[in-house]
């Protein structure tokens, strides 16, 4: 491909195919974790599934896809409805896009080993709690912010006193069931893509 | 995350003749985050009140103040109720001396505490000002005067194109996901089965959205390719923001009021206006 600039022609040397590709990805994932929302809200669901799409991307496309990704839909809702500090929730996403990535990598992500993906998705969700506690500390004071938890909070508080103890329990609760979900459609989905979708760069 | 929620993203920017309209993007996306910086600097309640009361009475201005409310009932008010019905309850929050309202049943007191209250306000208050002060900027920004102040602030173009694609793309994916939604139904989804169903219903309904949109980005890398978007040449908006008297004006009133605010926090804390209320760190 070759482009006039000033005063002669520049020539680009390397195909921008693939990369190009994973930029205009970039966005889908990001709409498409908010769009689940939308899904969570028609079928009524007690999970939040937001980032089942970061899980996708990584499988699909690629660690930094994935991640920039679910980055980008954080990036969104702090800037729309969530407000400023939940910016920080990007981080979980970035979190969500390396485990499942190393995971991927083992072999773990994979609608043919059920057991294995079960596990991944326990992983993820367990690991998950400590940057959720993290960022719940510091944007919402360790308040109850989900209903579908909130009398385990109001439970662990009323026998511990201590609100770290009450988020983190309420939060193991819910993250489990919710990433392990989100892993296995991200997976499920991941296995349906046709071959001529192919989102990485063919190996040299 | 309600219907009426994502109406709001849907409709994205409201074109209105107004003061905050007119002022430059940079200037209300720099009040947003000024604004949210201070908030979750205090712990006052009255310091949280004062802001929120500047936010809103701005958004009465944009007349967007419908929007507003709407998002705050939708997200801020289920964790006021959780909170002070929890924290502020008889559930054990560490810092609750004070009673405000109690009653005796079986021996057992059942109460709400002034302290568990007021730090549910506080936190909550805080999040009603930067998601106000966030709308604010966002739906009073023409898209265009977004992308052209992206590029203008020296943010790299692709990021630029992709954060202004996922604005566009979700009003496309929702309104896919209504039709996928539609023809699901027509062939036997029933969204009120129970729980496992709906579980697997997810499937169903995500595989051609998904399989949809990947065949669009396909269509879209190409479409972008063939218009230069990997060219190494410097891009150019088609609108180009000034900044203004008016939005100058802004800016020497933040520096003020931060002058202000900075001197209260020399002399007399985080906690300026409160009388009686300690300053409690969550989890402390």
């Amino acid at each position: 491909m070759t482009t006039g600039k000033g005063t002669g022609a520049t020539t680009v040397e390397k195909p921008a195919g693939f990369a190009i590709l994973q930029i205009v990805l970039i966005p889908v994932i990001a709409a498409l974790n908010y769009v689940t929302g939308v899904i969570i809200n028609i079928l009524k669901l007690p999970l939040f599934m937001d980032t089942w799409a970061t899980m996708f991307g990584t499988v699909v496309a690629g660690l930094w896809v994935g991640a920039a990704g679910g980055f980008l839909y954080n990036i969104i809702m702090a800037f729309t409805l969530w407000g400023l500090p939940a910016w920080v929730w990007g981080f979980i996403n970035i979190y969500i896009a390396v485990i499942t990535w190393a995971l991927w990598r083992i072999g773990w992500v994979t609608v043919k080993s059920p057991a294995k993906l079960v596990a991944a998705g326990i992983i993820v969700g367990v690991t998950n709690v400590v940057p959720v506690t993290i960022i719940s500390w510091g944007v919402f004071g360790l308040m109850p912010t989900y209903a579908g938890t909130a009398w385990i909070y109001a439970a662990v508080l009323a026998s511990t006193n201590d609100t770290l103890s009450a988020s983190v329990v309420s939060s193991i609760i819910a993250e489990i069931p919710d990433k392990l979900i989100s892993l296995i459609l991200a997976a499920v989905v991941a296995s349906r893509m046709p071959a001529r979708f192919t989102l990485r760069p063919p190996k040299a | 995350m309600s219907s009426t929620a994502f109406g709001i993203l849907r409709s994205g920017y409201v074109a209105r003749d107004t003061f905050v309209h007119r002022l430059d993007g940079r200037t209300k996306f720099l009040f947003f985050l000024w604004i949210s910086l201070f908030n979750y600097i205090f712990y006052d309640l009255y310091v949280t009140i004062v802001s929120f009361l500047v936010v809103m009475s701005l958004a009465f201005v944009a007349r967007i103040q419908r929007f507003v409310v709407t998002v705050l009932v939708i997200i801020v008010l289920p964790i006021v109720l959780l909170g002070v019905g929890i924290i502020g309850g008889p559930f054990g929050f560490a810092h609750n001396k004070t009673a405000i309202a109690a009653i005796q049943v079986l021996g057992f007191t059942i109460g709400l505490y002034l302290e568990g209250t007021v730090y549910v306000s506080v936190w909550t208050s805080r999040l009603a000002v930067t998601i106000t002060a966030a709308l604010l900027a966002y739906v009073t920004t023409h898209p265009s005067d977004l992308a052209a102040i992206m590029l203008k602030s020296r943010l790299p173009y692709k990021f630029a194109y992709a954060f202004l694609a996922t604005i566009q793309l979700i009003p496309i994916l929702t309104n896919e996901i209504t039709t996928i939604y539609q023809a699901q139904v027509s062939r036997g989804l029933n969204v009120k089965a129970k729980l496992i169903d709906r579980f697997k219903s997810i499937i169903v309904l995500m595989i051609p959205l998904t399989l949809g949109a990947i065949n669009q980005t396909q269509i879209r890398a190409i479409a972008l390719e063939s218009r230069g978007f990997s060219a190494p040449v410097k891009k150019v908006m088609l609108r180009d923001p000034v900044l203004k008297a008016s939005d100058y004006a802004i800016f020497a009133m933040m520096a003020i009021i931060t002058c202000f605010l900075i001197y209260l926090i020399l002399t007399r804390g985080l906690v300026p206006f409160m009388v009686g209320i300690e300053y409690v760190r969550p989890g402390g």
